[in-house]
């Protein structure tokens, strides 16, 4: 903020400094200059002062020197020709015998930060280089990148560059961090600084001389070498296994970082890394400083993507105190989500609920919905504290509430009795839009279970009028068109005046649009009208994996240490003001990118039908196959990501459903095959293991469920790379689950018609069609059949493009592995 | 690395501005003030800003928002280390790190900033070297240069960056040549409703001020070492001794330094130290509301509790209170709702109490939840852990030291809930 009387003032200091009194008593002199420099610091225009403030340079008082640099340094831009003057006094200060005085002049000739001048600061430069005292090198190689930066397209002089290769060596580890960072700056275009075998061992090795931020910047340096040898890379390792467990976070945090990324090809490693930084990390989390528990917060977060066990025992380290900032708490709230189990569901549900009423109406918002994430597990638990917290009639909390219970009822259909009714009478205590919009969602779904639907309808109708939010509207017509679906007598009035409304009244067109749609719907008959708007319920078969599949480490190792993980707002993650599930259908995510909800007897016909054609040709390509059996390789690359496995296993679904004859093609280009493999304990491996197993075949594992869980899924999937004999290399994709239900093999029939699980149907249905239609790839499966009582592993492949042979191929590769594993157990 | 420093005040003003590279516009304050309007309180605003050319990483302390600029990425964790470096360094310098005492100093903020970043890079940053470098203000000493026209600054070259021990300069003398350690301790505790401990855990440090001549080598053996399962040392540890003997044997720095801080996390360690008996009701209907509390002391190995001071955030319906505290002296304020009860020191036979009713708003509904009572107290002579120093010995000098050790025990985050 500029004073008024800015320029009162430089006049008054401009005189003080001419005065030849002040000038001739350095106590003075001294004084005005740091007047000059407090009118600086509180944002006056002093740059005036610049030609006066040079000649107050002259002197040999070393405070004055550095108070006269710090007002050069700032103002040295807008006066280029000025500052020419100041560049002999510090020369001649580069040759004082005192190094102090010499690093200041040379730090100073350096920041002054003009062009025109490098010519004159390149030789003291060069000279500071070779200077005995270290502290003159350590500013002096810095100074070769400031002037680098001043003329980043002017080619560095080769000389220079490796001279400050040579400093690499330099027995002052601040010169040699130094180094390493003027290098990269100056070197930036060919990818920084070379870092070769040489180079990185005795960067290792003088590692534990550096200050912290020297370790955490060659660490960081670091990061771009990759061992040659296995036997490179351990020794390596174990240098930096003692800082892995630095009571420094940065330097915990660094480590961390170049481990997972020399590890990229050793899971088990990496994973077991992370074990070691535990302690630390926790510790870091109950640090004074708030950002730092911030920060460690969002590095578990990422942690807990790849080990979601890894917390597991802590979870009471986060726990929230009273005076923490909403951030940390909205962070704690999702870690504590990740870390519930059995033992431990009643204590954090208990303290979540403490947070539901929070002053802060985000953070109770966010305890709301962290619930409603916990309650995908344990949904009886968390729908007990979701109703409980109705009956405050509290505005911020009902609104959170329904549009928790909105989400919780799309994953878990068997909440909807007690969301139904829970919803009676909360209409009242909703004000805002995204509250209401979740109730008409609820209304629109379970219309005909909650009684006072049609009157909680007609307040909102009538109220239309005054309605403001988009997004409500919308939902009220498609709310009533559902409700006039199932409650006709009760609707047909208000459903007449509302689409008069839109269609007459309303000015936003979308609103207007839909109204005229649903109208035209209705005149095509309600047979029509119901096939439209009656399609879709929630699909639950996501459900059946427990919390998030644990990630392979490599997805986030990139972002570990870096600003990435602060940047997602709590906010973002679970994003409180998202529209109806079935707004975001086109979204990716996991819960609510789903097929259509299958009519049992449907998927049935259409499978035996189906299947009865790929099991046929099955019989045929496997003579062939048994009788050429090409050389079969697996690859993992091009890696798949979660989203599109899951694209793919449900298109893949999807196809069966479809009976378009065009269809049909595209299914003749991928294979499905089900197929039974004994392996007692398989489920009971860790996933470690057999994660690692999988990987030595390569076979990439995408996602499990935890050890011990019933029914226990692994999805995993692999590239087959074929060679036919004079044919091209064919490489195919196959996706494929394994499912151990933990029954014996016949239970699982029996369940079959009662489940609402549609893989598990699907799958078994299937194979019982097989069965009877064709008895060739009979050998496995018969014997399993002998062996009724015993454990099973239930394998269903898919493969895109068709190749059968290579499918076969897969399946006995997988045989094995699985085998291998459970014989290893037992 | 770090492009610029400005300090901010909680009012929104930019009071100190430090650019290493070139001169970052206080424009891109606004992001920063933007985050600041839209957090209700002070501490809510978050540590990391993007903008559209830099990223703004802030760490409030003593009121003041250090914020910090960068153009790339770098490491978070770096940074807010460093930040907090910087705010230790001041303190160091000037005792109290306000925004009165900094501009004051801003000359020696200045100087110091200068020192501890080159380039952007941290370049000094060891609290022993800048003091060579750049010798603290004391009333002292600044009397002593408005006479003589002496400087703060060091005429030589600070020894410490050519002596062998990096943090020790050569040739200290003392004539009393004394070691203390204090042993300080604090507990961060969540007690529920019913007493029970949900959470506690120990924060600790040693921090020693040493000035002893020459080149001395220390041995400091504890009774209990097992008891530390997170420590972290200063440089001067020697770590393979530690691991081996559980022995702490180092060089010490000159003057004052934090030799090692612990933490104990395993529940069954942590003693708590206080009870809190409270009976905090509203009912339904009523414009009353009944506030009874008492305080207890519960394990604290014969030693008394000082300085015990309560507070608690009253619900937003509470207009008055209207209590009667048994000792010490209470203060309501009506516009934060906050309730200060200084209770001083805790007597075991006659156990301090607070009694008394709260008015609630006419017409304000019963409010839904129940204050949270922090505590902060003191207890002189004892380490709650239980840590408990053996032997200090000194090898490698001739004579005799003075050697003292101290304990204390201090409430952190301690909380109980109602």
């Amino acid at each position: 903020m500029p004073y008024l009387g800015s320029e009162d003032t430089e006049r008054e200091l401009r005189r003080a400094l001419c005065n030849p009194h002040i000038q001739s008593d350095p106590l003075r002199y001294r004084n005005t200059v740091l007047k000059v420099l407090r009118a600086m610091s509180q944002g006056v225009d002093v740059s005036g002062l610049f030609s006066e403030m040079v000649k107050a340079c002259a002197t040999v008082d070393i405070v004055q020197k550095k108070l006269v640099y710090v007002f050069l340094c700032s103002y040295a831009a807008l006066n280029p020709e000025l500052s020419l003057l100041v560049i002999n006094t510090l020369r001649k200060d580069c040759q004082d015998p005192n190094p102090m005085v010499r690093s200041l002049a040379l730090r100073n000739m350096t920041n002054l930060r003009l062009s025109s001048l490098v010519e004159y600061v390149e030789q003291p430069l060069t000279a500071g280089l070779r200077d005995r005292a270290a502290c003159v090198r350590r500013v002096a190689v810095l100074g070769w990148a400031k002037i680098h930066n001043l003329q980043p397209n002017s080619e560095t002089d080769a000389a220079v560059v490796n001279e400050l290769y040579t400093l690499l060596r330099d027995p002052d580890p601040v010169v040699m961090v130094n180094c390493l960072r003027a290098l990269e700056e100056i070197l930036k275009e060919e990818g920084g600084v070379a870092i070769n075998k040489p180079i990185t061992h005795h960067l290792l090795n003088r590692l534990k001389e550096c200050d912290v931020w020297g370790q955490c910047e060659v660490l960081r340096v670091l990061q771009r070498y990759r061992p040659q040898t296995e036997d490179e890379l351990f020794d390596i390792l174990s240098l930096l296994d003692a800082s892995l467990v630095s009571p420094h976070p940065p330097v915990m945090a660094a480590t961390l970082s170049l481990f997972l990324g020399l590890c990229s090809a050793l899971p088990a490693v990496g994973l077991a890394a992370l074990e070691r930084v535990r302690a630390p990390l926790l510790t870091a989390c109950g640090s004074p400083s708030r950002e730092m528990r911030l920060t460690a917060l969002c590095h578990i977060q990422l942690l807990l993507r790849s080990l979601p066990g890894l917390m597991g025992a802590h979870y009471k380290r986060f726990f929230c105190g009273y005076a923490e900032p909403a951030y940390i708490k909205q962070r704690k709230m999702q870690v504590l989500v990740e870390l519930v189990n059995d033992d431990n569901v009643a204590m954090i549900l208990d303290e979540l609920r403490g947070y539901c009423t929070d002053v802060n109406t985000d953070t109770a918002q966010a305890a709301i919905s962290a619930i409603g994430g916990i309650g995908r597990s344990y949904s009886d638990r968390c729908l007990e504290i979701l109703t409980g917290l109705l009956g405050l009639k509290q505005e911020h909390i009902t609104s959170a509430v329904v549009q928790t219970m909105r989400d919780l009822v799309w994953v878990c259909p068997q909440c909807s009795d007690t969301v139904c009714e829970a919803l009676e009478g909360c209409e009242d205590t909703l004000q805002d839009s995204q509250g209401r919009q979740a109730l008409l969602w609820l209304l629109a779904v379970y219309g005909e279970r909650v009684s006072s639907a049609p009157y909680t309808l007609e307040v909102f109708i009538d109220g239309v009028r005054s309605e403001t939010s988009v997004g409500v509207k919308m939902e009220l017509l498609t709310t009533t068109m559902r409700l006039f679906l199932c409650r006709p007598a009760e609707t047909q009035d208000m459903l007449g005046r509302l689409l008069h409304y839109c269609i007459e009244e309303e000015t936003d067109m979308c609103v207007r649009d839909q109204g005229h749609l649903y109208y035209r719907l209705l005149h095509r008959g309600i047979e029509e009208t119901q096939k439209v708007l009656q399609g879709r319920r929630s699909d639950p078969s996501l459900g059946v994996l427990i919390g998030r599949p644990a990630e392979p480490v490599s997805q986030w190792a990139c972002s570990f240490n870096t600003l990435d993980p602060l940047k997602q707002g709590p906010v973002e993650t679970e994003p409180p003001s998202r529209g109806s599930p079935e707004h975001v259908t086109f979204d990716p995510k996991p819960n609510t990118d789903l097929s259509e909800t299958l009519d049992c007897s449907q998927i049935v016909k259409l499978h035996s039908a189906s299947d009865r054609a790929s099991g046929c040709s099955d019989s045929s390509a496997e003579g062939l196959a048994s009788s050429v059996a090409p050389p079969l390789s697996l690859s993992l690359t091009p890696v798949l990501s979660p989203e599109e496995f899951e694209r793919l296993w449900l298109q893949r679904q999807d196809l069966h459903t479809e009976q378009d004859a065009e269809k049909r093609e595209e299914e003749e280009d991928c294979a499905c095959l089900v197929e039974h493999i004994r392996g007692p304990a398989i489920a009971h491996c860790s996933p470690q293991s057999l994660q690692a197993a999988m990987q030595l075949v390569n076979i990439q594992t995408l996602a499990f469920t935890p050890p011990h869980t019933l029914p226990w899924r692994v999805y995993l999937f692999t590239h087959t790379q074929h060679t036919h004999s004079g044919n091209a290399p064919h490489s195919t994709l196959i996706v494929g689950e394994l499912l151990y239900t933990g029954e014996a093999n016949r239970r699982v029939r029996l369940v079959k018609t009662g489940s609402d699980d549609g893989v598990l149907v699907e799958g078994s249905e299937e194979e019982h069609v097989r069965e009877g239609g064709d008895p060739t790839p009979a050998g496995l499966r018969e014997s399993a059949r002998e062996n009724g009582e015993e454990e099973e592993v239930k394998v269903t492949l898919k493969q895109q493009p068709r190749d059968d042979s290579a499918l076969k191929g897969f399946l006995s590769i997988l045989t094995t592995v699985l085998h291998t594993l459970s014989s290893e157990r037992a | 690395m770090i492009h610029s420093l400005f300090l901010i005040n909680s009012s929104g003003d930019i009071f100190l501005e430090k650019h290493w590279k070139s001169v970052v516009s206080r424009s891109v304050c606004d992001y920063f003030f933007e985050a600041q309007e839209r957090a209700t309180e002070p501490e809510n605003v978050p540590p990391v800003i993007p903008t559209p050319h830099h990223y703004l990483i802030s760490v409030l302390r003593h009121r003041i928002y250090f914020v910090a600029v960068i153009q790339s990425e770098v490491p978070p964790l770096f940074v807010i280390e460093f930040l907090h470096r910087v705010v230790d360094t001041f303190q160091d310098y000037f005792g109290v790190c306000t925004e009165a005492a900094i501009k004051d100093n801003v000359v020696v903020v200045y100087e110091l900033l200068e020192e501890m970043l080159d380039n952007g890079f941290p370049l000094a940053t060891e609290s022993n070297i800048l003091k060579e470098l750049i010798k603290p203000p004391t009333i002292l000493r600044t009397m002593v240069n408005t006479i003589t026209g002496s400087t703060n600054v060091g005429e030589q070259l600070p020894t410490g960056q050519l002596s062998v021990v990096p943090w020790r300069r050569t040739g200290v003398k003392y004539t009393n040549n004394e070691a203390y350690f204090d042993v300080v301790e604090e507990i961060d505790a969540i007690i529920d409703k019913s007493g029970s401990t949900i959470t506690a855990e120990i924060q600790g440090v040693i921090d020693a001020c040493v000035k002893l001549t020459g080149m001395p080598d220390l041995t400091l053996s504890f009774m209990n070492p097992r008891l530390l399962d997170d420590v972290s040392f200063h440089p001067c540890v020697r770590f393979k001794r530690w691991e081996a003997e559980r022995i702490l044997s180092f060089i010490p720095p000159d003057g004052n330094f934090r030799l090692l801080s612990y933490h104990v996390s395993s529940q069954n360690l942590v003693a708590i130290p206080v009870y809190v008996k409270h009976n905090i009701s509203f009912r339904e209907g009523s414009s009353q509301g009944r506030f009874d509390l008492t305080l207890g002391p519960k394990q604290t190995m014969g030693k008394s509790v000082e300085a015990v001071l309560v507070s608690s955030q009253l619900p937003r319906g509470v207009l008055t209170a209207n209590l009667n505290p048994s000792q010490g002296t209470y203060t309501f304020d009506p516009v934060t709702k906050m309730l200060t009860w200084d209770v001083g020191k805790i007597n075991p036979q006659k156990l301090p109490s607070l009694k008394g009713t709260m008015s609630l708003q006419a017409g304000a509904s019963k409010p839904d939840e129940n204050p949270t009572i922090n505590i902060q107290l003191k207890i002189q002579q004892m380490a709650i852990s239980g840590l408990k120093v053996n032997r200090l010995d000194m090898y490698g000098e001739k004579y005799k030291p003075f050697k003292g050790i101290k304990y204390m025990t201090k409430a952190g985050k301690f909380q109980v809930r109602t």
